[in-house]
């Protein structure tokens, strides 16, 4: 037997004071006043047997009831060693659960984390199976469920860490997946990490089955110091015609002790061409700005490196570089419109940062093909339509071009070409009496989301004298209302592009619209969203699934091109995603990966920059038994023993729980001691 | 017991002890000196019915004395002799000492002493005795003189007795026996914590004057049979000595203790003729003076 408190034990000195009591009885301080103490006094003194135990009962039953109270207090336990080698004789199913992910290339972790887990292969039985689970952001199964030590063995052999982050979650619901089908009586799972705490965002719902356990193994040492390159800032400008960046890049510093003359180097196409020196306080961040780059030629590799540390992977921070494409619009006017006719609407697209617009004015009848290929959105500002014109307008859109149409009292369009979401009528006069206003935005459309928080743009304020009325078509969107339902604006998808009404002029004729707040943010996201505008990412976070397909860097060069494309991996790999497969690319390795047409270009149509997470490169570590809580369900205790990690004596002795029959014992003692006590005195 | 009377000793003088003992008499064994005829027999030869002598004729005696008949039967002349019957002194002495304060059974000793005192005094008066009163504790305290007119101031000064020092028998009672000149009755009541031999030393002076005495031994039941059980400290009244005491361990050598002390002072007394009563203050104190008186008579009768 053990204690789990044993200075309580001290407490047992307390068995003396009912003895003390029995033999002295002197505290009782009643004083009887006697006439006399003649006789009294000549009895010897040392003959008075007062020193003689009279109530053994009495006396056994508080003894036993204080010595069982301390001993319950000293939380008694009984070692499990022995049941655990009786019990021990099941065969076991094992899932070795091994941490890859890049924090554990800090230092020796990786070969602690082998040496690990080859013990755990090395403690099988033969009747015993194992299985190896690799994890970081994602877990999958190296080997399953197999008796067969030499191929568990030879699993481990020649790996290496990965480039993911570390999460727990998907790799205990892949071992409780295994251990739930195993059919053996003896279930375990052997978590192999360094533990970090970013890895564990609580519970996650993760539950091993009922009596598997889970012995966490961590192989995080003492205060680990890592420096880490934070993502970079972007500034873009113009210069000379051409397109600067200004790249800012900062590091941060995980350790207690301070980091000074820190080299951080930035690196373009593989080359270094600048380096700066930063110093970072304890626990601290620090950033430096580069000289702007020009930037000449579309995907170019940009890396920002430091000085190498214990962690390498999080010393590298890649992104790519490419000359921003302006959104390509063209305002088609009717012969002859007044200069003012789209005066608001070139102002309003001649600002802008990000995305930039290139407005170029023509008149309707004037559209050429050539306009249409260069274009990303047309914008028929209260124009007629001919024939002609309406027909390329539908393939340009049906090729997923923009088609933004503003009806005022010239508009008009060929019935042929169906592609507008509504037939446009005749013109609704509202200059008479209440000038009509918005009353319904649809702001769960991308043109009007920005506007759905309160105080962010006031539709309403704008009072239209004049619009046309549009009878939606079948499978048109109405996405903003007057305040006497007529429609404002529509929406209808054709083929890959989009085109929308709005029902009354984009000048001050018919409205007063151009002059409110919430023009220009109108016309900006009606041009993002009908262009199919992306924010561009320099760069991606590993674990990220990319569309090469949809990737706006893939896209942009070739639209129409779908044939098959290679993907070359920062390793070296090459992956042909096909169409037919509905491929995607999960980003898995740190490093630039190269989108390629099958045609066998020399250049990419698209670069990838993939990071690790900068996350996992905090390496403060958890308490391994939080997790072991969660997933068995309680804080400790095994069903079975295990050799690796015996159950700690708080386990054994919560599962024991044998102070709680010691206290009950007690205090029963204590209850019969008073009956019996009173019983004596009466 | 409470009485309303105006006397606040009158309540020690408690009317069911007196209507059992009321036809007693307490008579003085020996002889006593009074001046009236009472109930006792004086030293002195009087005018009574009870012969005594016939003595010798000598000239100046009273002729009407001279026994003629025996003068017929002689021819000489003898005069006859009558004994003569005197009231007497009685006084009590009462101790006072702190020791007399306890009692276990609602009444101290010095209670039931001031009513045994109250009654035998009243007793006495009515014999139309002199009565007086002593109390002392280390010293004299009170003293009322003999007197037949000192009932009531017998009554207040019973009244007013309280325990307040510790006591002493030898160095009062010697004092005493200087004051009472006349041969009387003297009854003594005190608890007698005292060696016997210290007590027989203290009230051998009263003896010699030729005083009748009866000591009264009051003592408490808890004093006689020890009945505590919870071991304590007890605490001298006298002295405030404690000693830490385990009754159940001592009550068999206590009571053995008092009952060779008890029987000490019945030796000594009955050997230096002093009546000795050992009164337990649980006994009705009609009843204990009745058994005494009784007895007495009897015992009288019998010499």
């Amino acid at each position: 037997m053990s204690f789990l408190t044993p200075l309580f034990l001290v407490a047992l000195a307390g068995l003396a004071i009912p003895i003390v009591l029995h033999l002295i009885q002197k505290e009782r301080k009643n004083v009887v006043q006697f006439p006399s103490l003649m006789f009294l006094r000549r009895i010897p003194y040392q003959s008075v047997q007062r020193r003689r135990i009279r109530h053994w009962l009495l006396l056994l039953m508080r003894l036993a009831a204080l010595a069982l109270i301390v001993l319950a207090f000293a939380r008694p336990f009984f070692r499990n060693d022995g049941l655990g080698s009786a019990a021990a004789s099941g065969a076991r199913e094992v899932v070795v659960l091994l941490d890859r992910s890049y924090s554990m290339g800090y230092g020796d972790r990786w070969r602690r984390a082998l040496d690990a887990a080859r013990d755990a292969v090395n403690g099988l039985t033969p009747s015993d199976r194992g299985s190896i689970v690799l994890f970081s952001s994602g877990a999958e199964i190296a080997i399953r469920s197999t008796g067969d030590r030499g191929r568990l063995a030879a699993a481990l052999a020649g790996l290496d860490t990965g480039a993911g982050a570390t999460r727990f979650g998907p790799a205990l619901k892949l071992a409780g997946s295994i251990l739930g089908e195993s059919p053996l009586p003896r279930r375990e799972a052997i978590l192999i990490s360094d533990f970090q705490r970013a890895g564990w965002q609580g519970a996650e719902g993760v539950r091993l089955p009922e009596g598997a356990v889970l012995m966490p193994i961590s192989v995080s040492g003492d205060e680990p110091a890592n420096l880490a390159v934070t993502p970079v800032a972007l500034q873009r400008s113009a210069f000379e015609g051409q397109e600067r960046v200004t790249i800012t890049a900062g590091a941060v510093n995980h350790s207690t002790a301070p980091a000074s003359g820190v080299n951080l180097a930035l690196e373009i196409g593989g080359r270094p061409i600048q380096t700066r020196q930063i110093a970072l306080e304890a626990n601290g961040s620090a950033s430096t700005t580069f000289e702007p780059i020009t930037l000449s030629e579309r995907n170019v590799k940009a890396t920002v490196r430091l000085a190498g540390d214990a962690l390498e992977r999080d010393n590298a921070f890649h992104f790519v570089l490419s000359p921003e494409d302006p959104i390509r619009v063209v305002i088609a006017e009717r012969p002859g419109a007044p200069r003012e006719t789209s005066l608001y609407l070139t102002r309003a697209l001649a600002i802008g940062e990000a995305p930039r617009f290139q407005a170029a004015a023509t008149q309707a009848d004037a559209l050429t093909a050539g306009d249409l290929a260069k274009a990303s959105v047309v914008i028929l500002n209260d124009a007629p339509v001919a024939q002609s014109t309406a027909e390329r307008l539908q393939r340009f859109v049906q090729g997923g071009g923009g088609l933004f149409i503003a009806a005022g009292d010239r508009a008009s369009w060929p019935a042929s070409a169906d592609i507008l979401p509504g037939s446009i009528g005749p013109p609704v006069d509202r200059s008479k009496g209440n000038a009509a206003r918005l009353g319904a935005l649809e702001y769960g459309h991308s043109v009007f989301e920005i506007f759905r928080a309160p105080r962010s743009g006031d539709f309403a304020a704008a009072r239209f004298y004049g619009y046309r009325s549009v009878t939606p078509n079948p499978g048109a969107d109405v996405v903003a209302r007057f305040d006497d339902g007529g429609a404002a604006l529509l929406e209808r998808r054709v083929g890959a592009g989009r085109v929308l009404i709005w029902t009354s002029t984009l000048d001050l004729y018919w409205n007063d619209l151009p002059v409110k707040p919430v023009f220009l943010p109108f016309v900006h996201r009606a041009m993002r969203h009908l262009a199919g505008y992306r924010e561009p990412q320099p760069w991606r976070t590993v674990g990220d699934v990319v569309e090469p397909w949809s990737a706006p860097e893939a896209s942009r060069g070739a639209r129409t091109d779908a044939s098959s494309r290679v993907v070359l991996t920062p390793a070296g790999q090459r992956v042909t995603l096909d169409e037919e497969g509905a491929e995607v690319l999960e980003l898995l390795e740190q490093g630039f990966y190269e989108i390629r047409t099958q045609s066998g270009d020399t250049e990419p149509s698209a670069v990838v920059a993939s990071n690790v997470d900068l996350r996992e490169s905090d390496l403060a570590a958890m308490d391994p038994q939080e997790i072991r809580a969660a997933a068995m369900g309680r804080a400790g205790g095994g069903g079975t023993a295990e050799d690796v990690a015996p159950p700690t004596d708080q386990a054994q002795e919560s599962a024991q729980r044998v102070w709680w029959y010691l206290l009950f014992a007690g205090l029963l003692f204590l209850g019969a001691e008073t009956i019996v006590a009173n019983r004596s005195t009466v | 017991m409470i009485s309303s009377s105006a006397i606040p000793g009158a309540r020690f003088v408690d009317p069911v002890v007196l209507a059992r003992i009321g036809n007693l008499e307490l008579v003085a064994r020996s002889v006593v000196d009074g001046f009236i005829n009472g109930i006792h027999r004086s030293p002195y030869f009087g005018a009574s019915v009870d012969f005594a002598e016939h003595r010798g004729y000598v000239p100046g005696d009273d002729i009407r004395r001279v026994d003629w008949r025996l003068y017929a039967r002689t021819d000489r002349y003898y005069i006859k002799e009558y004994e003569a019957d005197s009231n007497s002194n009685f006084a009590t002495l009462v101790d006072v000492s702190r020791s007399m304060g306890f009692g276990t059974r609602g009444i101290t000793k010095l209670d039931y002493a001031r009513m045994l005192a109250g009654c035998l005094t009243y007793l006495v008066h009515k014999q139309r005795d002199r009565i007086g009163l002593v109390a002392f504790d280390s010293d004299i305290v009170e003293h009322v003189p003999p007197s037949a007119k000192h009932m009531e101031t017998v009554l207040h000064v019973l009244d007013r007795l309280q325990p307040s020092r510790p006591g002493n028998l030898r160095a009062p009672l010697h004092k005493m026996a200087e004051h009472f000149g006349r041969r009387g009755l003297l009854v003594l009541i005190s608890d007698l914590y005292e060696d016997p031999d210290v007590v027989l030393e203290a009230v051998a002076p009263l003896r010699f004057r030729g005083n009748d005495l009866i000591v009264f031994h009051l003592l408490d039941p808890a004093e006689l049979d020890f009945s505590f059980t919870d071991p304590s400290a007890f605490e001298d009244l006298e002295s405030g000595e404690q000693i830490p005491i385990v009754p159940e361990a001592l009550a068999g050598q206590y009571r053995e203790l008092v009952r060779a002390h008890i029987t000490g002072l019945t030796e000594r007394f009955s050997a230096n003729r002093v009546d000795y009563m050992l009164v337990n203050t649980s006994t009705p104190l009609d009843h204990a003076l009745f058994s005494y008186l009784t007895t007495r008579e009897r015992l009288t009768r019998v010499r």
